[in-house]
């Protein structure tokens, strides 16, 4: 159940994509268009394919948590424990006992964004290099920052542009829009930018041993011999690491944007002061 | 089929992706993080309670011990006390036994005695008898002719006595 989203999804793409011989860097197919208002709305790979990995993160959930027992753990629930405690373990060394509901999210982030990206390993486009897709992830991280920050009450939250001095407050606020465009352009740049590097090193790879091996007799002269290997080592490197990578510095991100961005101390002597008049 | 340009920006995207990123966190606190939290949080009782039940045990026995002990020490004491008593009975009745016998050996001693002193009187008078006899035997011979008795046995009594008394 969990590869089989990923299978329709190759599916997909393979009925759908037009065959072309050019070199052709664009964005996601539109598979079809929605008429909503403001802006149409196109049903895209990166939507579809984001839907079938949630649909495989779910049955990998199912699966992984299927028949736990307190008694006697086997070998999957010791894995899955781990990895439970080392999320949870994550999030309090980097946000604190406050934010300790936080450990799904930020799992949640991972696991998206890293699956997200790995599925260019079975050939399929990847969400992450869609703008919209990390550009929506980071609003959610705005939100919640934003949030928090509110939770001093909004006389507070103004307050907070005008730290240190208040002439630095449009510098405040440039920077606290700042930070979720800058981690949706990282994302999405990295993975984006690691596809197009793919593409023109295997382009020029053919080109390349067009030059070299092109005299060779029939068949020989025709097949792209440096094509094997040396763009696998680029894929372990954009695919496989970039991917994780991203997906590790997009919760890290996350956790101490949100971290910081809330003032703790001054919640706390709130929350006293109200205790005390109550 | 056409696909969208490779920087493009659409709200409705960004609101949905806003939403699976919403919808993931919610299936994976759902499916992964609850139970495997409520798992740890079982597994963590019942190692409490083993431990708790231990922890009783452990002072079970060390009070068991403890009376255990004590009454060990009581009968110890006890069993001290019931050797004493039974000694000093032996060694008051072996004392009785010891003065009843020696009761018994004096009475033996004196019937002894007694009987010794009887005896002797009896052969004395015996003697005495047989001396009288032999001597009026003597002296008839000697006179020749039965002599009266009767006088003569007081006279030959009285010197006998006073043999007696001078043997004495």
């Amino acid at each position: 159940m969990t590869v089989l989203p990923i299978l329709c999804g190759i599916l997909l793409y393979v009925m759908m994509t037009p065959s072309s011989e050019d070199i052709e860097i664009s964005g996601a197919l539109i598979y079809f268009e929605l008429n909503t208002p403001i802006q149409t709305l196109p049903i895209t790979e990166s939507q579809v394919n984001s839907w079938f990995v949630i649909i495989s993160v779910f049955f990998l959930c199912l699966y992984l948590t299927h028949g736990i027992s307190a008694t006697d753990p086997t070998r999957r629930q010791h894995i899955l424990e781990m990895a439970v405690e080392k999320c949870e373990g994550l999030v309090l060394d980097n946000m604190g006992e406050y934010f300790k509901g936080f450990a799904p999210f930020i799992a949640a982030v991972m696991v998206l964004s890293a699956f997200s990206s790995l599925l260019t390993l079975v050939g399929l486009y990847p969400p992450t290099s869609d703008f919209n897709v990390v550009a929506g992830w980071a609003l959610l991280v705005f939100i919640l920052i934003t949030y928090y920050k509110f939770k001093c009450g909004p006389v507070h939250y103004l307050k907070s542009f005008g730290d240190p001095v208040p002439f630095l407050a449009p510098l405040n606020v440039i920077s606290e829009v700042a930070t979720p465009v800058s981690m949706a352009f990282r994302h999405y740049g990295n993975v984006l930018s690691g596809s197009v590097i793919s593409v023109l090193v295997a382009t020029g790879l053919q080109g390349l041993t067009h030059v070299l091996l092109g005299r060779l007799p029939g068949f020989l002269g025709e097949f792209p011999f440096l094509q094997i290997g040396i763009p696998a080592v680029l894929s372990v490197y954009f695919d496989i690491f970039s991917g994780c990578l991203q997906a590790f510095i997009f919760a890290m991100l996350t956790m101490l944007y949100v971290a910081t961005g809330f003032p703790e101390e001054d919640y706390k002597a709130k929350l006293k002061k109200k205790a005390a008049k109550a | 089929m056409q696909s969208s340009d490779v920087i493009s920006v659409n709200i409705w995207q960004i609101l949905i992706s806003l939403l699976n990123l919403l919808i993931l966190f919610l299936v994976l606190k759902k499916f992964l993080f609850q139970p495997v939290k409520n798992v740890l949080a079982q597994r963590q009782k019942i190692i409490d309670d083993h431990f708790e039940n231990a922890q009783k045990a452990e002072s079970d026995a060390k009070s068991a011990k403890k009376t255990y002990e004590e009454k060990l020490a009581a009968a110890q004491s006890e069993a001290s006390e019931i050797i004493k008593t039974a000694n000093k009975k032996a060694e008051r009745r072996s004392d009785k036994i010891v003065s009843n016998a020696k009761a018994k050996a004096d009475d033996i001693i004196r019937q002894a005695e007694n009987d010794a002193k009887l005896e002797k009187q009896k052969a004395e008078a015996e003697i005495k008898h047989e001396i009288t006899e032999v001597s009026t035997m003597l002296t008839e011979k000697l006179l020749e002719r039965e002599i009266q008795s009767a006088d003569h046995r007081e006279f030959i009594n009285t010197f006998i006595e006073k043999i007696g008394e001078d043997n004495d």
